[in-house]
């Protein structure tokens, strides 16, 4: 189903709401991002938003993805083909994978360095929730070298990252029987600069490296207010 | 003549000295020796000094050094065990220069080249050889010479202690079997009456028709450097190397720091002078202890510059020094640069205060950082291949190295995404409950969860490669009703077998 036309209404919902696309303007120039999934089974949807994150934003410097080995193993290996399709450029893609959590961060860290860089530090659900002070020194380096970091990890504690996501897949925006591009559910949970608790539904363009925001769902709750004030 | 300089180490009773070493060998006062069956008789390798002093040589059999000396021990000879110990004794000897060239079954050739001046001079790197494997029970003799030939003679056949001034004049005075010719060949010329270098020297070339005569002038003008001789190292030879030995044995990760700045400032000097900087070193660590630790470091673009030498360096040495062990301390260092390549002097540009991305200098740098630490394989590029089955058609190799352009692949721009970002190697097995003929699945067990799939598009048909014995695949996209999507195959053609086809789930859509 397209979407319908923008009412009136709807217009005037979306000035007072930025939406995604405004909030993706703010992320973007904010070192440190934190994404996990909504719940169990969704950690392939928390990962493509965060590489469909790093490949909005990769610049010259490419993309690092630092990750434990435990945060590889379990959904299995990245895949170039599979990400050159996502949008990732290969030739500026390099993936240090490590051993334990103190090298996953060490690398991470390492990583960031390189001016303009986006890091992904990919971390696995065993242990204990990242410390303050670990986020902290990412935010520290990303900030130094204007490099920008996406904390990929399932649990959660005290962070200093500027955003938190929750990420659940989104059925497909598509036809019947036909699979529509990679879509989210995406809710921000924590935002240093606003509000937080607002989510989105978004289809991933690989192709123009963009997010488009249905706003559909939006359409209804507008008129559904409506419909119950008259 | 060149400048270069060799040391022969001679061993004359490495086979009985390593069993004695070894306490194999009768403690009491009775001569010692080894023996092989040869042609049906049994014929002593080896002799122990005490043996030697006696008059027992290795051409006699054992039933003539027995009827000479009853009261001769001896044992059966274990060649590959010396061999063992030779290499062991080269290994050790590496601590004196890089380049040591076993000459089996009782000598090593070194290349002193430019190494003596740490040593105090050639005749105490000498002495401290000789003195130090005697310490350890190797009876050892070793001479110094322009050429290995020479040196090999002098270390043999030369009685007298004086210092050497002239090879050549040394050499002649010397017997036949100086020339390193084999036994036969020797025999030979003392029956045609040539006893000495000399005479051999002396005689005219044009009389030597007699393939053992050309040996002995081809070996005459190597040792006298008038005819190239090619050895080839235990280990490969360095392009370039520093080398640096302490008074007193060093311990603390300090003071080893120290040392690798150092001998990455003298290799970076030698470096420049070839324009040249390092691919692949290797710092070596000589324990007192006689075993020595290895510490590579191996960098993306050739590097001379001591300060980002040093930080790979640090790094390997943290983690390398949990397992050095060496409680005895460390009595040398020594920088091998395994492989260099040349660096392109560029002119430096004017860099802008707001640079916006990382240079490839920089880039490279913190690969070379992240490849020493975690290990090379764990620090990787991707890269696509030219192949149909989807778990070949790409893969990961280490980021160090050369990079080759890739071909920039774009996004597909229908927006289909046909491959995962995730790929499972290998493919895990589901339980499919129910499927229309020939189609995807309705339902399936995967992780002992079940999915219901509400999207599907496929099948895409991938050939298996028959030399791999491998089935026909149908690819599906599903999507199950969270919005999870999955790259599921079938294998084998639908109806080719009366067995019931097996499904896999082979990626996960992000």
């Amino acid at each position: 189903m397209s979407p319908r036309p923008a009412s009136f209404s709807v217009l005037k919902e979306q000035v007072r709401e930025p939406g995604f696309a405004g909030m993706a303007v703010a992320m973007a120039g904010q070192p440190l991002h934190e994404i996990g999934p909504a719940g169990a089974g969704f950690e392939a949807a928390a990962l493509g938003f965060t590489l469909a994150l790093a490949a909005s934003w990769a610049g010259p410097a490419g993309v690092f993805w630092a990750g434990e080995d435990a945060a590889f193993a379990e959904e299995g290996a990245p895949y170039p083909v599979g990400l050159a399709q996502y949008g990732l450029a290969l030739d500026r893609l390099i993936v240090a994978r490590a051993k334990k959590r103190e090298d996953a961060l060490w690398a991470a860290e390492q990583a960031l360095a390189a001016t303009g860089a986006i890091v992904i530090c990919a971390l696995g659900g065993q242990g204990k929730p990242l410390d303050l002070k670990a986020s902290r020194r990412l935010l520290l380096f990303a900030e130094r070298h204007r490099s920008r970091c996406l904390l990929l990890m399932p649990a959660s504690g005290p962070s200093a990252a500027w955003t938190r996501w929750r990420i659940a897949a989104a059925e497909s925006n598509a036809a019947a029987d036909e699979l529509g591009p990679p879509a989210f559910r995406a809710e921000l949970t924590r935002n240093r600069s606003g509000q937080a608790g607002s989510a989105f539904t978004l289809d991933w363009n690989a192709h123009e490296r963009s997010f488009v925001e249905r706003v559909q769902e939006k359409h209804v709750a507008v008129f559904h207010a409506q419909a119950r004030q008259a | 003549m060149s400048d270069t300089r060799w040391l022969a180490l001679y061993l004359p009773h490495i086979s009985t000295d390593r069993l004695i070493r070894a306490g194999r060998a009768p403690s009491d006062d009775r001569p010692f020796a080894v023996y092989t069956k040869e042609k049906g008789a049994f014929q002593l390798k080896g002799v122990d000094a005490r043996a030697s002093k006696l008059g027992l040589s290795l051409a006699m059999s054992l039933a003539d050094a027995r009827a000479m000396q009853p009261t001769l021990e001896a044992v059966e000879a274990e060649p590959e065990e010396d061999a063992r110990a030779l290499d062991n004794i080269a290994a050790w000897c590496e601590r004196f220069t890089p380049i040591v060239v076993l000459d089996p079954p009782e000598g090593l050739f070194l290349d002193i080249s430019g190494c003596a001046h740490l040593f105090d001079g050639e005749e105490s790197l000498r002495a401290e050889i000789v003195t130090r494997l005697r310490a350890q029970g190797f009876g050892a003799r070793a001479a110094i010479a322009s050429t290995p030939g020479a040196a090999w003679a002098f270390a043999r056949h030369r009685k007298m202690r004086a210092p050497i001034d002239d090879d050549a004049k040394s050499l002649a005075a010397l017997p036949i079997e100086a020339l390193r010719l084999d036994g036969d060949a020797s025999a030979l010329m003392r029956r045609l009456g040539l006893k000495t270098v000399s005479q051999i020297a002396a005689a005219p070339r044009s009389s030597f028709t007699a393939r053992a005569g050309e040996r002995a002038m081809l070996r005459l003008d190597q040792a006298l450097g008038r005819a190239a001789e090619v050895l080839t190292p235990r280990r490969p030879a360095p392009m370039v190397f520093a080398l640096r030995r302490f008074l007193e044995p060093i311990f603390t990760s300090d003071v080893i720091l120290q040392v690798t700045e150092d001998l990455c400032g003298d290799a970076a000097e030698k470096l420049e002078r070839r324009g040249a900087g390092i691919v692949y070193a290797e710092l070596v660590l000589f324990g007192v202890d006689g075993r020595d630790r290895v510490v590579a470091v191996n960098v993306s673009r050739p590097l001379r510059e001591v300060k980002p030498l040093m930080r790979l360096f640090r790094e390997k040495l943290s983690i390398a020094a949990e397992n050095f062990d060496a409680q005895f301390g460390f009595e040398a260092a020594r920088l091998d640069v395994v492989r260099l390549a040349p660096i392109e002097e560029r002119a430096r540009t004017l860099v802008s205060v707001e640079e916006a991305a990382a240079s490839s200098e920089q880039i490279g740098g913190i690969i070379d950082i992240l490849s020493s630490r975690l290990g090379a394989k764990r620090v990787v590029r991707p890269n696509l291949h030219d192949e149909h089955a989807p778990e070949r058609a790409s893969g990961w190799r280490a980021a160090l190295g050369k990079c080759d352009d890739m071909k920039a692949v774009r996004p597909p721009a229908d927006g289909v995404l046909r491959r995962p970002v995730r790929l499972f190697s290998p493919a895990q097995i589901i339980e499919v409950m129910a499927s229309v003929p020939d189609g995807p699945p309705i339902r399936f067990r995967w992780r002992r969860v079940m999915r219901d799939v509400v999207r599907a598009e496929g099948p895409e048909r991938i050939s298996g490669d028959w030399q791999r014995h491998e089935m026909t695949r149908d690819y599906y996209r599903v999507e199950d009703r969270h919005g999870r999507r999955y790259w599921l195959y079938r294998e084998g053609l639908y109806g080719e077998s009366e067995a019931i086809p097996r499904w896999f789930v082979h990626g996960l859509f992000a």
